[in-house]
């Protein structure tokens, strides 16, 4: 086992140590944290961090905290948390366990071994941070990556009031094998699909830098975790009648602003992609496939639930018209999480959702902001979740 | 010595457009998913053998494709990817499967010449008791020991070799034509050694190997070191061949001066480059695309793999045609998203 951040040693050990909501320690050590992540070297390199660092600033902090009091109860720590994030979206560690941090938790973060540079990136500005910081935060808080080890994820899972599972159905599946005591219980982050929807009506009203910006953002949305983020977009719908010249420019400026913001397609990605579409078409689930360019695939589904909810590649994106977003309403289920929108009207987006009455979908977000996290994900009020309450009557 | 290696290029290219043409046609008639994926990708007929339409050789995991009713499959065989779970699975009619095994027979008479040789089998007699390894390598074993007689094992039930078994066979069959076979790695390891260490004498030997290099590249062993060092045991007539089982019965033999595979007259590969797709000239590397008449009850007679190739050159070689060189495998594409916290730590 190494220890990436924190005091080493026994980390199931009783503490003495206390800390309270919004406690001043841990908001001046994120503060910190924010500033370093912010500097132009670090955004520059890995934009992500960016916005991060944005997400952990004081005034954003401060709002966090005081959302979480009220009238009608106390609010405490919840206790001891296992955050267990995925293993390749360096950031979801951070927001995981910063806001449990700031809820007054004890922490312990499960690093994944295959996490990537910028996972470095922020452990080595944690640990600077840290070097000045209240010594609490390193008794309190840990960071540790360790193998295929049941007994340490065992001994963790006894230990933890609450234990964060990110990374799917089969990191759930897999980690559920191992009891929590009677009191505590987890928060799962399972396996999601999410969607992209455009108004063709808004898409043709709007003027040509409106709708590149669209695209830009969608790109975004797509492209940066190779389309595999539960919050990518994978099919994308065409809301309205005769979409085909919506359609035909979206792919155009797709094709452009990919290739301008140089994101690479390699031969394995590429034939991955040609598998997953010929199989979609040989099951009918598609009529027509498009190739392009390696980066980009488009495909014309055939009926709206043929959607495939399935990773399918980076760039690779089935096509669907429906007449308006009610139709949509059906097809959706409680493992879509994110449906990301350009075009329509604010009555139309509400529409959908009381429609959908929260029977699928958790976030209904503007093309550019799908991967944006929020302390309110997958439904879950984090920081409400980090947190316990006691009711006092005198 | 009669041979499958026989036509030029422009030759071959002529016959194979048309043979292959009707069988894009046979099959698209013959299996619904193959006719859907064509229309889908706005299929139009070819002008040339490398604009036929392909099919990406994974497919045969991921879907039944067959074109034959079910009352006429007379074989399943399925191979284990190097993947691990996935299986492919290629339906034979009885026609399919005679004619397989009559050209692969063809192909390898090319080399051995038409009467059955005695037979070393670089292997173990085990091997096709282990259920689980039996479909790859058993079936490449129990397919080539047709065309050997009074076979020997060299590997015993332990794996170990048999170095009396192999002196016996030697004794009684070293002074005339003798064909080996065996997966590349085996025969370096085991053969290779033992023959230099105990002085048996290979030089009447025909080897006949496969199984890819890269257990050989972890030691450093290249094709033309393999060559080099098997000389050196006396085994100068030796060839690799590269196939597999979306296209049984199809081998891409080594030429006797070694260093260059060569494609039956039934056959052709096609180098593509993984950006732009098209074909790509000798000397360049890509994709490799393999093509073959013998799929009928299938639609496996165009495919692209997923391994890395190069041609060398064309009607410039030990045998008319395209000759090549397989580079090694492209690396699965995998995601980087949410969904793999515990893929491999669980």
């Amino acid at each position: 086992m190494r220890y990436r951040f924190g005091a080493e040693g026994d980390l199931t050990a009783p503490s003495d140590d206390r800390l309270t909501v919004g406690d001043p320690r841990v908001i001046d050590f994120l503060a910190k944290l924010a500033r370093k992540l912010l500097a132009p070297a670090v955004a520059r390199r890995h934009p992500e961090l960016g916005s991060l660092g944005f997400f952990l600033r004081p005034a954003e902090l401060h709002r966090t905290v005081a959302h979480l009091q009220r009238d009608d109860a106390l609010v405490f720590p919840r206790g001891n948390v296992f955050h267990i994030p995925p293993a390749n979206v360096d950031t979801i560690f951070v927001y995981s366990w910063a806001l449990s941090a700031l809820a007054g938790n004890h922490n312990v973060v499960r690093i994944s071994e295959r996490s990537a540079t910028a996972a470095d990136t922020i452990l080595t500005a944690l640990n600077e941070v840290l070097a000045d910081a209240d010594p609490v935060i390193g008794r309190t808080q840990r960071m540790i990556t360790y193998g295929r080890d049941d007994k340490v994820t065992a001994a963790l899972s006894q230990w933890a009031d609450l234990r964060v599972i990110w990374g799917g159905d089969s990191a759930v599946e897999a980690i559920r094998k191992h009891p929590l005591r009677p009191s505590a219980r987890d928060l799962t982050f399972p396996d999601r699909t999410s969607w992209a929807a455009v108004s063709a009506a808004g898409w043709r009203a709007a003027d040509p830098a409106k709708r590149r910006e669209a695209v830009l953002g969608f790109t975004n949305d797509s492209y940066w975790f190779d389309q595999a983020a539960c919050s990518s977009p994978r099919t994308v719908f065409l809301v309205g009648a005769d979409t085909d010249d919506v359609r035909t420019e979206f792919i155009e400026l797709l094709l452009q602003v990919v290739d301008q913001r140089g994101w690479e397609i390699d031969a394995a990605m590429a034939v991955e992609k040609r598998v997953n579409a010929y199989g979609l078409a040989a099951t009918g689930a598609v009529s027509s496939m498009e190739f392009p360019a390696n980066t980009v695939t488009a495909m014309s589904l055939v009926t709206v639930p043929d959607a495939p909810r399935r990773w399918i590649g980076a760039g690779a994106f089935p096509f669907a018209e429906v007449g308006s977003l009610l139709e949509l309403v059906p097809a959706m289920n409680r493992q879509d999480q994110t449906f990301s929108h350009f075009g329509f009207g604010s009555d139309e987006l509400r529409a959908f959702a009381l429609e959908l009455g929260g029977r699928g979908v958790d976030r209904i977000v503007p093309f550019g902001s799908a991967l944006t996290f929020g302390s309110i994900w997958d439904g879950f009020d984090l920081p409400r979740e980090f947190t316990r309450l006691t009711t006092l009557v005198e | 010595m009669s041979s499958v290696f026989t036509l030029p290029q422009a030759a071959k290219e002529e016959v194979l457009l048309k043979e292959l043409s009707a069988l894009v046609e046979h099959h698209r008639e013959n299996c619904e998913p193959y006719e859907r994926i064509l229309a889908a990708n706005g299929y139009q007929p070819a002008t040339t053998v490398a604009g036929l339409p392909w099919l990406p050789v994974r497919l045969f995991k991921n879907l039944e494709l067959k074109s034959i009713p079910d009352d006429q499959v007379y074989k399943v065989l399925t191979s284990s990817g190097t993947t691990g779970a996935e299986v492919s699975k290629i339906y034979l009619d009885k026609a399919a499967a005679a004619e397989q095994t009559r050209k692969l027979g063809a192909t390898v008479q090319s080399v051995l010449g038409p009467k059955r040789l005695p037979m070393i089998l670089v292997d173990t007699k085990a091997m096709l008791k282990d259920r689980k390894s039996f479909s790859a390598r058993g079936a490449g074993v129990l397919g080539m020991s047709n065309f050997g007689r009074n076979h020997v094992w060299a590997l015993d039930n332990e794996g170990h070799v048999d170095v009396d078994a192999l002196k016996g066979f030697l004794d009684q069959y070293g002074d005339e034509p003798f064909l080996i076979f065996g997966f590349t790695y085996l025969v370096w390891l085991h053969l290779y050694e033992v023959a230099k260490d105990n002085g048996l004498d290979l030089s009447n030997g025909i080897l006949i190997h496969s199984g890819g290099w890269k257990k050989l590249v972890d030691q450093a062993v290249s094709p033309e070191e393999f060559r080099k060092r098997l000389a050196g045991v006396g085994l100068t007539k030796v060839h690799n061949y590269y196939g597999m089982i979306e296209q049984i019965g199809t081998i891409f033999l080594e030429g006797p001066t070694g260093g260059s595979l060569y494609c039956p007259d039934f056959a052709d590969v096609v180098v593509r480059d993984p950006v732009t797709w098209e074909e790509l000239p000798p000397g360049k590397p890509g994709l490799l695309e393999v093509i073959s008449t013998l799929p009928t009850s299938y639609p496996g007679h165009v495919l692209l793999t997923e391994d890395l190739g190069v041609v060398h050159g064309i009607d410039d070689g030990d045998w008319p045609g395209k000759r090549f060189s397989v580079l090694g495998r492209l690396p699965r594409a995998e995601a980087r998203g949410c969904s793999d916290t515990y893929r491999e730590a669980a």
